[in-house]
């Protein structure tokens, strides 16, 4: 990649303090690319969300520690302070939420808050940041935007607001758009509506998107590489057309199965056996090998070699690593 | 068509919730009509599914089903006995069971695995010992081992593992239908196909029937025979799964089968099949209740409320185009 990444995270660790202790991510490195889409794809406690959060320095100061770097932007991220923080959240990276009813404020209507958002950042007058306001509305396509200016969230349908929210976010042209979980609170035919919106968006304004999900759908609708995360580490990365058609670690293969896509009728799944950890520990060992079928006594003791399988494309697995000593 | 004899038929349900609010200048309160005149049969050893958005009603029609809440109008009957009148609801709620979508919600905090599951049937006038060791087998029937688990309080337990309680409790009473309500929606992928398989095996066991109810038209497809696909508290479409996914004759079923994702970066969907959200179900749109959002719509859709009409085996759709006089411009044609 010729390109200076715009997000550069190194052995990212997110530990919040218990009792008892959570190792929520355990030793996250990526690199991305200016105006490219990145899927982190994780069952509930994999550390996605945890990780997104962290991007953003949105998680509860006295109870977390993160070790690693994060740079944003040529910014620090860990190191963000006070008011340097408070601009980097909007101007920089912003972020959508799972669930737009909780994240949009009750008492504002829809204009007053993306019009706060761009006064703060951009110093512009009232007038001017009410015609943003209007402007935003009507690149999220929503139906009437003059009159939505005026209306609280309550007002609006589920799809309505989660455009609202998209607004918001990008009302002051972020470098980075992280999302949560955008879509997993919508029904299936807004879904499809807001994940074209986010890439069209994505298109026009050139911005780096982190989305995180648990539907691979979802994730293959919209992303241009995908990350596969399982007990706090990316098990698997690599480009989303790479990853869907030759997944390579196990955990991958068995997420892939029970996405049920095409599955064949009348024939038993291929369910991955037991759940996930409960990591009050760091991980010394495969966080996978308990339930993997593949799993060799040395997937016990020690953490798995990164195994490099051309560009951009790591497989935390002794299978892959097996896979390119006989190639 | 109908050779078998329905297990369970459903005629003219209706359930409409007022709203506790006052209606304008103290006209009628306002009403959402949850599930308006729904009627259709299921067959015994089938899985029947139903499939719709949030607030189309699937939910309701659950509840209604196992007489959680009461009808306003309609039958219900199980063997061709009217639930409430030939068959009493005590008696009826033994034959009908329903596994809930909160695994949490759905268990009593206060009480071990074990008593959640024999307390049905010593309700019922089993003898504690003996409700106590159907417990204990209908615990090792879904994957959990007795000596481990049985001593153990919902909050010890997983999702996966909650909802395998629900179920074994489900089944104490040998029911011979399982309403399965967003049952496996709540858990993690892995975890999820774990629990599909489960409930293949236990209906080739008990020889169950099922009715599952889910969002999730991949699971659907999967776990089903024939499916019904609801629209605002109404039903649009019902017919064998395969027919219904490879030829969706209701362009509301169309449309949510497109907004699928493709599972392909190379074959990505390029347009919504369908703009804005479904509309409220508290003043439904006069006549075809798609007609706001469909891409057919005439006048005729806004007026008259289309009649389900039969196509092939057993495949009904209630839309205008298909239906011969109905007064649409494509009345007749094959959809």
């Amino acid at each position: 990649m010729s390109v200076s990444p715009i997000v550069s995270v190194r052995d990212l660790t997110v530990t919040f303090k218990g009792p008892p202790d959570v190792h929520a991510v355990n030793g996250v490195s990526f690199d991305l690319a200016p105006g490219e889409v990145l899927g982190i794809l994780g069952e509930s406690g994999s550390g996605k969300s945890v990780t997104l959060k962290t991007l953003l320095r949105l998680l509860p100061e006295k109870r977390t520690t993160i070790g690693g770097t994060i740079s944003v932007a040529g910014q620090d991220v860990v190191a963000l302070q006070g008011r340097a923080l408070a601009d980097y959240r909007g101007r920089v990276a912003s972020m959508v939420f799972q669930d737009p009813a909780l994240a949009l404020d009750p008492v504002f209507t829809v204009g007053q808050q993306i019009s706060e958002a761009v006064i703060r950042h951009e110093g512009v007058s009232k007038a001017e940041a009410r015609k943003r306001a209007l402007e935003m509305l009507e690149r999220v396509r929503i139906p009437s935007p003059a009159r939505r200016l005026d209306a609280y969230p309550h007002e609006m349908s589920g799809g309505m607001r989660q455009r609202a929210m998209i607004a918001l976010a990008l009302a002051c042209r972020p470098k980075l758009l992280l999302a949560d979980e955008p879509t997993t609170a919508l029904d299936a035919t807004v879904q499809i509506q807001i994940l074209l919106l986010l890439r069209e968006l994505q298109r026009d304004f050139g911005m780096s998107v982190i989305f995180v999900t648990h539907d691979i759908g979802a994730a293959v609708e919209v992303s241009d590489r995908l990350a596969v995360m399982y007990a706090g580490k990316f098990v698997e990365t690599g480009g989303v057309r790479d990853i869907l058609r030759d997944p390579r670690h196990p955990y991958t293969r068995g997420l892939l199965a029970a996405n049920l896509h095409g599955a064949e009728k009348g024939t038993r799944l291929e369910a991955i056996p037991g759940a996930p950890p409960a990591l009050h520990e760091a991980p010394t060992s495969c966080s996978f090998a308990p339930r993997c079928r593949h799993a060799e006594e040395r997937c016990h003791h020690a953490l798995p070699p990164v195994v490099p399988l051309g560009e951009a494309r790591n497989v935390r697995c002794i299978l892959a690593e097996a896979a390119r000593q006989d190639a | 068509m109908r050779s078998p004899e329905p297990i369970l038929s459903i005629q003219g349900l209706k359930k409409h919730f007022k709203l506790p609010t006052k209606g304008f200048f103290g006209r009628e309160k306002p009403v959402v009509r949850a599930v308006d005149g729904i009627t259709f049969d299921v067959i015994p050893g089938e899985t029947l599914g139903i499939v719709g958005e949030s607030g189309c009603g699937k939910s309701t029609t659950a509840r209604l089903i196992i007489d959680l809440i009461h009808r306003d109008a309609g039958a219900i009957l199980f063997e061709g006995k009217a639930m409430g009148e030939a068959l009493s609801p005590k008696e009826y709620r033994r034959h009908v069971q329903m596994v809930f979508q909160d695994s949490f919600a759905s268990l009593n905090p206060r009480m071990i695995v074990r008593d959640i599951i024999a307390f049905g049937p010593m309700v019922h006038g089993m003898p504690q010992k003996e409700a106590e060791e159907l417990a204990y087998s209908l615990l090792t029937k879904v994957g959990l081992d007795p000596a481990r688990f049985a001593g153990r309080y919902p909050h010890e337990l997983s999702g996966g593992q909650r909802q395998r309680v629900n179920i074994a409790r489900a089944l104490a009473f040998r029911p011979k239908v399982l309403i399965l309500d967003e049952a496996v929606s709540a858990l993690d992928k892995s975890v999820e196909a774990q629990v599909l398989n489960l409930l293949t095996d236990l209906k080739a066991e008990f020889n169950l029937t099922y009715l599952f109810i889910s969002h999730d038209l991949n699971v659907v497809r999967y776990i089903s025979d024939r499916v019904m696909v609801m629209y605002l508290g109404e039903c649009v479409e019902i017919g064998p799964v395969d027919e219904v996914y490879a030829h969706p004759r209701h362009p509301y079923t169309r449309a949510l089968l497109s907004a699928m994702p493709s599972m392909d970066p190379d074959k990505r969907t390029m347009e919504p099949p369908l703009a804005g959200d479904p509309p409220n179900p508290i003043n439904p749109p006069p006549g075809c209740r798609f007609h706001t959002r469909c891409r057919f719509a005439e006048d005729v859709c806004g007026t008259v409320s289309p009649v389900p009409t039969v196509r092939g085996s057993m495949h009904f759709a209630a839309c205008h185009i298909g239906t011969p006089g109905s007064g649409h411009s494509r009345a007749g044609e094959t959809t």
